[in-house]
């Protein structure tokens, strides 16, 4: 079988080409010994051809790798000051719903590809509210209770909880154990249902807490940044902040920023190299760090509501 | 992030928010502007769309301190219409309006200050045309674009032109490429059979 296929195939590869080349060729077919000699001749080197190729791409491999993201000259860009790029922002964020639209900021550094990333967790001035909903689980009558419900928390209880999410009811999207209740949680055992979201307590992750209404509190007015391929991205303001309101947050993540860059050992150096301001659905706008130009537009005019 | 040059050709391009149709001082009078249509083009609702998307940045970016609302209901026989509302020189009054969009469809039909001062109703009517009943409207003041904008426009739009050529090229070269190849791995495959 594996013979009569072994001559069908070349023959059938001859032969498509031919149609369409010249007559003389055409005449060529009818000597068969020759042709078949002929394909054989090309089979042959069209494996050799491919074995050279085979070879080839392991010469040209050693190029070198690059250890830094590809830095640019920002002397030509063309950068706006705070009030300039909120007018565009605005602008563009024109008929969204104010509460579902984000200033967003990204910050790229200069710094190395391999080297240890930057990420922290802060309070903005003022925070950007999100509809964290948070699960407390501590006993419901204790002062514990109280205070994570003063400081923001949704749900708070021990087994009612427990039941809700027995059932497949989770309406939270960070949940905090009580040191005393740890116990509790563990005999309910809800590390099926929680542990495949991440959403299980646990000491590691720092969900398992003495004080919870201060850790109740960071969550819901904290951000967190990371270091992502040079670009740090984060969330700093709603679409209804006035100036003021944006120039101290964004004042805010720049400080912290250059404290935990100081932070980091003397080895590894790290510089902001670029400020973008942008948000939803508006293109970025790299920020020369003025808060306005000599013609923008009086900083009470994009203060009320959009 | 996105590529450097790729971010400040867009920026170039920001000039379309800056003239154009839509570019045009609102007089102090108009406290507001608010529009309601639905969230399709079915019925009648494209122009209005359309207005929305193209020209209320315009305005937008020249009125930064009037509010506009936009609510959009999801009812194809619903109302598409415009509000202006205006308050009689006390420009103070804009800020307590206090506007916090809701898709909900009511939050314009019935405007808790007071009723609107000029209606236009959207239904079956390009966005070109709405532009036109708004001025009349409000005898609002057009920009027009000076020639140095004009001639960076055709600038762009040259540019525009021009890579839309080259992505053609491109984009020919690259099918050509790839049918050559799919046609070499065919030929190897079978004689990879024999």
């Amino acid at each position: 079988m594996a013979h009569a296929k072994s001559f069908i195939a070349p023959l059938s590869r001859c032969n498509f080409p031919s149609i369409a080349t010249s007559k003389p060729e055409f005449a060529r077919l009818t000597l068969l010994p020759y042709q078949s000699i002929r394909c054989a001749a090309t089979g042959t080197s069209a494996n050799a051809a491919k074995y050279k190729r085979k070879e080839q791409p392991g010469f040209q491999k050693k190029k070198k790798s690059r250890s830094t993201f590809i830095q640019y000259d920002l002397k030509n860009a063309e950068q706006f000051s705070l009030v300039d790029a909120m007018q565009y922002i605005r602008a563009f964020e024109v008929g969204r719903n104010p509460t579902s639209s984000k200033y967003e900021m990204h910050v790229k550094l200069r710094t190395l590809k391999n080297g240890p990333v930057i990420r922290n967790r802060f309070r903005l001035p003022h925070p950007v509210k999100t509809d964290l909903r948070i699960c407390v689980i501590c006993p419901p009558d204790s002062k514990a209770a109280a205070e994570a419900k003063a400081a923001g928390a949704s749900l708070v209880g021990e087994d009612e909880i427990f039941n809700q999410i027995k059932e497949g009811i989770v309406d939270f999207e960070r949940c905090i154990c009580h040191m005393d209740s740890l116990q509790k949680l563990n005999k309910a055992g809800l590390g099926r249902i929680l542990g495949p979201k991440g959403l299980m307590p646990n000491a590691k992750t720092g969900t398992v807490v003495k004080d919870v209404g201060t850790t109740v509190r960071n969550m819901v007015g904290g951000s967190e940044y990371r270091e992502r391929l040079g670009v740090i991205r984060m969330a700093v303001g709603q679409l209804g902040f006035t100036p003021e309101e944006m120039q101290r947050n964004i004042k805010a993540v720049m400080e912290t920023l250059k404290k935990d860059i100081a932070q980091m050992s003397d080895r590894i150096s790290k510089e902001i190299h670029e400020v973008v301001l942008s948000s939803t659905n508006s293109p970025g706008f790299s920020l020369n760090g003025e808060f306005r130009s000599p013609n923008s537009v009086p900083t009470k005019d994009l203060s009320n509501p959009l | 992030m996105v590529n450097i040059i790729k971010r400040m050709r867009k920026l170039r391009e920001l000039l379309w928010i800056r003239v154009g149709p839509g570019a045009l001082i609102l007089p102090k009078e108009v406290s507001k502007i608010s529009m309601e249509f639905n969230t399709k083009i079915n019925g009648g609702h494209r122009g209005a769309r359309k207005f929305w998307r193209e020209m209320l940045p315009r305005i937008k970016y020249r009125n930064p301190a009037i509010p506009i609302q936009i609510s959009r209901h999801n009812d194809a026989n619903g109302p598409a219409k415009l509000y202006i509302y205006t308050s009689p020189s006390s420009p103070s009054s804009t800020t307590d309006q206090n506007s916090t969009t809701t898709t909900n469809s009511t939050a314009t039909q019935t405007p808790e200050t007071a009723k609107p001062t000029h209606t236009i109703d959207l239904r079956m009517v390009p966005e070109s045309q709405i532009l036109a009943e708004l001025i009349k409207a409000t005898k609002a003041e057009v920009i027009e674009a000076g020639e140095a904008e004009l001639s960076e426009m055709r600038d762009i739009e040259e540019q525009k032109m021009r890579s839309a050529k080259d992505r053609e090229e491109v984009r020919e070269k690259l099918v050509k490429e790839r049918r050559e190849a799919e046609l070499l791995r065919l030929a190897r495959g079978e004689a990879g059979l024999a």
